[in-house]
């Protein structure tokens, strides 16, 4: 018995070492990046953990660093998860190459230091569209590119509106919209979805209608602010939008559009081939008297962390310019259905896709969300904004009464 | 009071197995009638697993479906056929630091509470209370102080370092569980023992840990458990690469904009497999005889 | 868990003579020490371990809360040090109460019924019956997933609109209960999942300290004519005090740590409903888009201190039980 007991600890702890020999081995060939010299390994930190080595894009980003003269050990992330893993990294001193990071985050990174500015690392900005670019100006200085960007719009399924008598183009202000949300709540089919949720996706769905209403971020309880948070409710009140907006993300949102039963779905660029297969179209998010609605831009940022050694800078620009530019960044921005950041690349897309148009035209209209040098302030209104909102929708506060909490909230955590 | 009866009950129980006497056999109906109801509560228990499996045969577009369907009709095998393309290796990763964390958490706990249990070092009862707060930390702070102790040394994405991380979820519980049970082995046995010359460390090897087999097929259970289903340390401790563990290789799904429910679900699914055969098997053994050294008053 | 040692030192280092001579003490004193250093050599593993993997962390997190950090100070190391100001500041925060609260909650409700639960399971399947071996095994499988997958699956079963559970209430009259998303279910749906979660681990202990009690016991209760009934509350549960305390008390430090399952389910909403002192400081540090470091620091070492507090109400209570 003891033998036996003996023997099988040991046969186990044999195949472990055996077998974590081998994988162990190929986990640690990998080095520690940062340090090594100019003509070495290049690390790079991207929030798409969904595609590998072998994806279009993995052997992009290996393409680009080939073609600066270098090797590129890429690592794809959550995306929730990036910030603290490069603020953890920064404080270490082991900063990746090259980070990818999603837009409205660039302004924190920057002010905690681990960014470098276009000045340092030689990054040309060349002719990319202002409104995109917004998101990583910070103070006039300017920490990064992007790759490209998304927008909301609102998608609409052409038979349940058929079936309840609305004609899509009817819907151009926040009054018909409402009207055809009745419609079709009267033909016995669900109305509008989209993600009302207590996280960062929750204000990226509301600020269409906030900004569509003309609320301003720095007063969210302002009577227009508290228009657009009332639309949202009386909606849910009404049954035109399901509870589960309280806690749906964007993707579970666009699932319940796809299930067929909902008019309205407003979701992002990145639903635009799901959406073709299902026949859906597209319309601009409505403002409230009439146009379309600014829409916040989404889409991620190359940034240039600080490194020890400011000779990789050269090479980091490389990389950097050989995947934001050009075919390689229309290439990509396909793949992950954006829009290009510069016009002249937009047009490229339109000629390859003329479907592109609503969303080009979309993006041209679109803000940074910390853009009219809000900054770091953002994240703090934000979280405000998102919590007013699920008060308001589930019903434990008036619109009025949580945004002014919210506001307060915001004065109080600022003065800090 | 019922001292000797316990102790000799207590080494013949674990010299037997572990299986227990029962109170006398119960006519054949009702013990059939116990097995109805025991499904029953199973059943009731495992639904959300069964959820689970259904969710990952679904197709994207019934995901949201109300009212949902109850069983996967239109399915889709999408996700299985995408996870067993894919996320086989990581299935060994797991494997490898699952099994790598069992033979730590036994290494480290089991002489120390042979210690704590038999020796009497002074400070022990400290020591004890140490290993209680050790388990208070929440796992946040702990893998941020990790990542931090790891990037300095080097061994960030590596199996041993996640080996250790996941350690420390099982030793504190490991010491708790084998200090209880060997607080219960009878003193005598060890004296035998130390009569016939043997030094401590002999004692450890050749008498006690052969009498708890139990509690190290309980410790090993909950460690390799617990070292399989961590998400956390994984996540902070190994970002990517090509060694990862199979939560992580959740992930491949979680895009930043989408999320493909069905291979998520049919992940977890595949990765969980391995794991209930090897609790089918080890129950058997699972015995924590928390209670010999409390019924011992 | 006893705090009590002396009992257990090993007789060997008795000397069996009762010889008071100097050189019988020096003797005597010098097995002794040598017992302690074999002792210590035992313990030194795990006592080096919990240094350098619990002390280090601790250590940071209280230098964290005791500090004011900002992003960039967190990257450059250089903080003000504010002494309490943190803990001042957490403890007036209008989230402060309400989290207690929710957190109290949900921490007894979850163990208690656990523990209930886990407790008539294993004395259910203590009788053995046909397959009890296999479906006790089955019993365990939630455990096995990570729980990323387990508060997701109950995420979608709570769905107020496509999840299965309204629509089995629906089938059966009652109508539909917005679980996540109303402020008066969300604490009670966590609840239930982090429940669901629970019952394993309480299964297995409570079943191995069931296998504990000597089957004489019972059959000359039997014989004395008592019932099930009695034979439970007279023998079993007493006899399972132990065990019962270290379960719960386990139970307690585990709960109280949970997050995982109210992040993914509910994400500590809405307006807060399900905020718990461990979600609350997950919140501060990665829930938004500029992570306050200290203030998250400072909630966790709050939530720590809660558990040392019960944990030596525990050990107080163990050692006066064992007196």
């Amino acid at each position: 018995m003891r033998t036996k007991t003996v023997v099988r600890i040991g046969a186990l702890v044999a195949a472990a070492s055996v077998v974590a020999g081998l994988t162990g081995c190929s986990a640690q060939s990998s080095g520690s990046g940062s340090s090594d010299a100019a003509s070495g390994t290049y690390t790079f930190w991207d929030p798409y953990p969904q595609y590998d080595a072998s994806s279009a894009w993995g052997k992009l980003v290996a393409q680009c660093g080939t073609e600066a003269g270098v090797t590129v050990k890429r690592t794809g992330y959550d995306t929730s998860d990036l910030t603290n893993k490069a603020l953890l990294a920064g404080q270490q001193g082991k900063s990746p190459d090259v980070l990818l990071v999603d837009n409205p985050v660039v302004s924190t990174l920057a002010q905690s230091g681990i960014l470098t500015d276009t000045a340092t690392s030689g990054l040309e900005t060349g002719d990319i569209a202002e409104n995109i670019l917004g998101a990583g100006v910070i103070d006039g200085k300017t920490y990064g590119v992007p790759i490209g960007a998304n927008t909301l719009a609102l998608y609409y399924n052409p038979k349940v509106l058929e079936a309840a008598g609305v004609d899509p183009s009817s819907v151009q202000d926040w009054d018909s919209l409402t009207a055809a949300l009745a419609k079709v709540k009267a033909a016995g089919k669900k109305g509008i979805t989209f993600s009302g949720i207590n996280t960062e996706e929750g204000s990226f769905q509301f600020l269409p209608w906030f900004w569509g209403a003309d609320a301003d971020l720095t007063k969210l309880d302002s009577a227009k602010a508290e228009e657009a948070l009332d639309l949202w409710k009386g909606w849910i009140d009404e049954g035109y939008a399901p509870n589960s907006v309280i806690q749906n993300t964007q993707t579970t949102s666009w699932q319940e559009f796809q299930s067929g039963d909902f008019a309205f779905g407003e979701n992002g660029t990145w639903q635009k081939d799901a959406a073709k297969e299902m026949g859906a179209g597209v319309i601009t998010i409505p403002a409230k008297d009439g146009g379309a609605a600014p829409v916040p831009t989404g889409g991620e940022f190359f940034t240039i962390p600080v490194q020890k050694d400011d000779a990789r800078y050269a090479t980091t620009k490389k990389i950097v310019e050989c995947l934001s530019s050009g075919d390689n960044v229309v290439k990509t921005d396909n793949t992950l259905n954006y829009i290009a950041a510069s016009k002249d690349l937009q047009q490229q897309q339109l000629s390859g896709n003329a479907d592109l148009k609503t969303w080009v035209e979309a993006v041209g209209a679109a803000r940074a969300r910390t853009g009219d040098n809000l900054g770091v302030k953002y994240p703090v209104i934000s979280e405000q904004l998102w919590t007013a909102v699920q008060k308001a929708e589930s019903g434990s506060a008036s619109p009025s009464d949580a945004l002014q909490a919210a506001q307060q909230a915001v004065d109080d955590k600022l003065q800090k | 009071m019922a001292t000797t009866t316990v102790t000799r009950a207590v080494t013949t129980r674990t010299a037997r197995g572990g299986r227990p006497r029962t109170t006398g056999t119960p006519p054949a109906a009702k013990r059939w009638w116990r097995t109805v109801l025991g499904v029953v509560f199973t059943a009731v228990m495992l639904f959300p697993v069964y959820w689970m499996v259904n969710v990952s045969l679904t197709r994207d577009q019934d995901m949201r479906k109300s009212p949902p369907n109850l069983i996967p009709i239109d399915g889709t095998l999408h996700g299985y056929s995408t996870v067993l393309g894919q996320q086989l290796p990581f299935l060994g990763t797991s494997l490898v630091v699952g099994l790598g964390t069992v033979v730590l958490t036994l290494a480290l706990s089991a002489p120390a509470a042979y210690s704590l249990a038999k020796l009497g070092p002074r400070g022990g009862g400290a020591m004890s209370f140490v290993l209680l707060i050790a388990q208070m930390i929440p796992a946040i702070i702990m893998a941020m102080g990790f990542y931090t102790i790891y990037v300095q040394l080097g061994i960030l994405d590596t199996i041993w370092g996640l080996v250790l991380a996941d350690s420390t979820i099982a030793v504190p519980f490991g010491v708790l569980i084998f200090t209880a049970f060997m607080r219960g082995i009878p003193d005598e046995l060890l004296n035998a023992a130390r009569i016939d010359g043997a030094s401590t460390w002999r004692t450890f090897t050749a008498v006690v840990m052969p009498v708890s087999r139990n509690s190290v097929v309980t410790v090993s259970l909950f460690s390799f458990l617990w070292a399989w289903s961590d998400f956390l340390f994984a996540n902070t401790l190994d970002g990517g690469g090509a060694a990862k563990p199979i939560t992580l290789g959740i992930y491949a799904y979680i895009g930043n904009n989408n999320q493909e429910w069905n291979s998520i679900m049919a992940t977890a699914v595949v990765a969980s497999i391995p794991a209930a055969v090897l609790l089918v098997l080890a129950q058997r053994y699972v015995a924590a005889g928390v209670t010999a050294g409390a019924v011992k008053d | 868990m006893t705090t009590d040692t002396t009992s257990l030192r090993p007789s060997a280092a008795r000397p069996r003579a009762e010889d008071t001579s100097s050189s019988a003490r020096s003797r005597r004193a010098h097995a002794q020490r040598r017992a302690q250093l074999t002792a210590w050599a035992f313990l030194a593993p795990v006592a080096l371990y919990l240094v350098l993997f619990y002390a280090y962390p601790l250590w940071k997190n209280i230098e964290l809360s005791l500090k004011h950090y900002t992003v960039a100070s967190f990257v450059s190391g250089n903080a003000p040090f504010v002494g309490l100001q943190n803990f001042v500041d957490v403890f007036s925060s209008s989230t402060f109460a309400p989290a207690i609260w929710h957190t109290a909650v949900f921490v007894l409700v979850s163990i208690l019924v656990q523990f209930a639960l886990g407790l008539a399971l294993a004395v259910f399947f203590h009788n053995h019956f046909p397959l009890s071996g296999l479906l006790r095994a089955l019993f365990l499988v939630p455990w096995l997933l990570p729980l990323l997958v387990s508060a997701s699956t109950w995420s979608w079963m709570m769905n107020s609109d496509s999840g299965i559970v309204n629509a089995f209430l629906e089938s059966v009259g009652i109508g539909q209960i917005n679980w996540l998303t109303s402020p008066d279910w969300s604490l009670f749906a966590v609840l239930v999942a982090n429940i669901w979660i629970g019952i394993p681990f309480n299964l297995v202990i409570m079943y191995s300290g069931l296998q504990g009690i000597p089957g004489e016991l019972y059959e000359a209760a039997s014989l004395d004519g008592a019932n099930g009934w009695q034979r439970f509350w007279r023998i079993t549960f007493p006899l399972l005090r132990p065990v019962t305390a270290i379960t719960l008390l386990l139970g307690f430090v585990y709960t109280l740590k949970v997050f995982d399952i109210i992040w993914i389910m509910t994400k500590g909403g809405p307006s807060g409903s399900s905020t718990t002192l461990a979600i609350w400081s997950y919140q501060l540090g990665f829930g938004s888009l500029l992570p306050d470091f200290s203030s998250a620091a400072t909630v966790g070492n709050v939530l720590i201190v809660i558990a040392l507090v019960v944990g030596l109400i525990y050990a107080r209570v163990q050692r006066r039980l064992e007196v």
